[in-house]
């Protein structure tokens, strides 16, 4: 294995150990429990992986797929994360919640199936496919987590959001990391890896900023008693919206009166 | 894998890599929203001035000033007359941007949201920004109909009263208000 994939693969291991020390020390684990037990799991696969490929190599066939279902075990362990972090933003707001997570849901698997679906090529690659859609419905889901909270203006805890910033980098690039390994493994070997673990590592240093305060920022929210100023007012709302929109149609359609 | 399938991937993995970008910087921006509070507090911010500008916008206003001041005066004044429209203008989409920014808390407040109301206010939202765009385009060029401005005004300033009664009928303006308060001061 080439010293530079060696150093950062060490780096790596290093950073997610130091994050999962201080979480352990600040009681972080339990703010954040799904993460922590993703920083966990991936840090058991690259020990297995490490230990598999040192000692089979990396061509071998009982190596391939032991390795890639560990990796499967990583990205479940890592959308449990990313829900994680939807529910420690959206999941005070019952209403918006209960929508979002509906929304995001039917998001994350229609994406999933569609890549399923147009990147089937085979038995051989169907487990990195898998990841790529895997990968693409934690982003679409973070990413549409943020849009939410953009829309309706909510506050997202410093330390909340860039751990959801990072988890959805890193599954945006992991998806380009396996489309490029897929297409061009040949031509760019090991170069590719590099890139993958750099980003990685920048990922974890997001995360090590993120969690650098023992106790993150939380603010409670107020909740209304009843869903009868939503239900009583929107219908009006939108009665008046419309109204509004007819009357700009006039504006721009009536003739301007002779002066 | 088909050359398809790669282009439209990676496409889409970088563009949700901007779209999550786009909006995690949105939540850093969002500090203060002191105005919302205003809002709660005087609705009505631009229905004073209505009489005003509904004199302002008198095409027979326009009319005598030119038959008395001549074409020059009926020009100038016609342009400053405009200039102030459009400031109107602009005080309607701030007092309709609000009435729709309280709207939203009120959704976010609420234990119980309906997907098509939530559909329907943010289809509505955009035609009416688009339609408003248009509006104002019209009003530079110089040909919009005056008196149906200031009923858009009306209309816009009546759905902020309308809010306001509504939540104080409902009770729920403690909560509102709590809300808009802890945002202006995050």
């Amino acid at each position: 294995m080439p010293t530079l994939t060696l150093a950062l693969w060490g780096l790596a291991t290093l950073l997610t150990l130091v994050i999962l020390f201080r979480g352990v020390i600040f009681n972080q684990i339990w703010q954040f429990p799904f993460f922590f037990l993703y920083l966990f799991v991936n840090l058991l696969q690259a020990a297995i992986t490490f230990f598999l490929y040192r000692s089979y190599g990396f061509t071998s066939s009982f190596t391939f797929p032991l390795a890639w279902t560990t990796q499967g075990i990583v990205v479940i362990a890592r959308a449990l994360a990313a829900v994680e972090v939807c529910f420690l933003i959206l999941g005070h707001y019952k209403g918006v919640w209960a929508l979002a997570s509906r929304i995001l849901g039917f998001s994350g698997v229609l994406v999933l199936a569609l890549a399923l679906y147009f990147g089937k090529n085979g038995y051989a690659h169907g487990i990195i496919t898998l990841e790529v859609g895997l990968e693409a419905a934690i982003a679409t889901g973070i990413a549409g987590l943020f849009v939410f909270a953009r829309y309706y203006q909510i506050l997202v805890a410093p330390a909340t959001g860039q751990l959801g910033l990072g988890l959805g980098i890193l599954s945006c690039f992991k998806i380009l990391n396996d489309l490029f390994l897929q297409k061009f493994a040949r031509a760019i070997g090991f170069n590719w890896n590099h890139a993958s673990f750099c980003t990685f590592v920048a990922v974890l240093l997001v995360w090590m900023w993120a969690l650098r305060k023992p106790i993150a920022m939380r603010i409670p929210n107020p909740i209304m008693k009843s869903a009868a100023a939503y239900s009583n007012l929107m219908p009006q709302v939108n009665q008046r919206l419309a109204e509004l929109n007819d009357q700009l149609a006039h504006v721009w359609h009536l003739e301007s009166p002779k002066s | 894998m088909s050359i398809g399938f790669f282009i439209v991937a990676a496409f889409s993995a970088l563009g949700l890599g901007g779209l999550l970008l786009w909006a995690l910087r949105g939540s850093s921006q969002r500090k203060s929203h002191e105005h919302g509070l205003k809002v709660l507090e005087s609705a009505p911010q631009h229905l004073r001035n209505m009489r005003q500008i509904r004199q302002a916008m008198d095409a027979a206003d326009l009319h005598f000033a030119r038959e008395r001041g001549g074409p020059a005066l009926s020009k100038r004044l016609r342009s400053e007359r405009r200039d102030v429209v459009l400031h109107y203008l602009e005080a309607i989409r701030a007092d309709f941007e609000q009435s729709l920014h309280i709207a939203r808390i009120i959704a976010v407040l609420s234990p119980e949201v309906s997907g098509s109301h939530e559909y329907e206010r943010l289809r509505l939202s955009v035609v009416f920004r688009w339609r408003f765009q248009k509006a104002k385009l019209r009003m530079h060029l110089g040909n919009a109909p005056l008196v149906e401005v200031a009923s858009l005004g009306q209309m816009a300033t009546c759905l902020a009263i309308q809010m306001e009664e509504a939540m104080a009928k409902l009770g729920e303006r403690a909560a509102l208000a709590a809300e808009l308060a802890l945002q202006s001061d995050r």
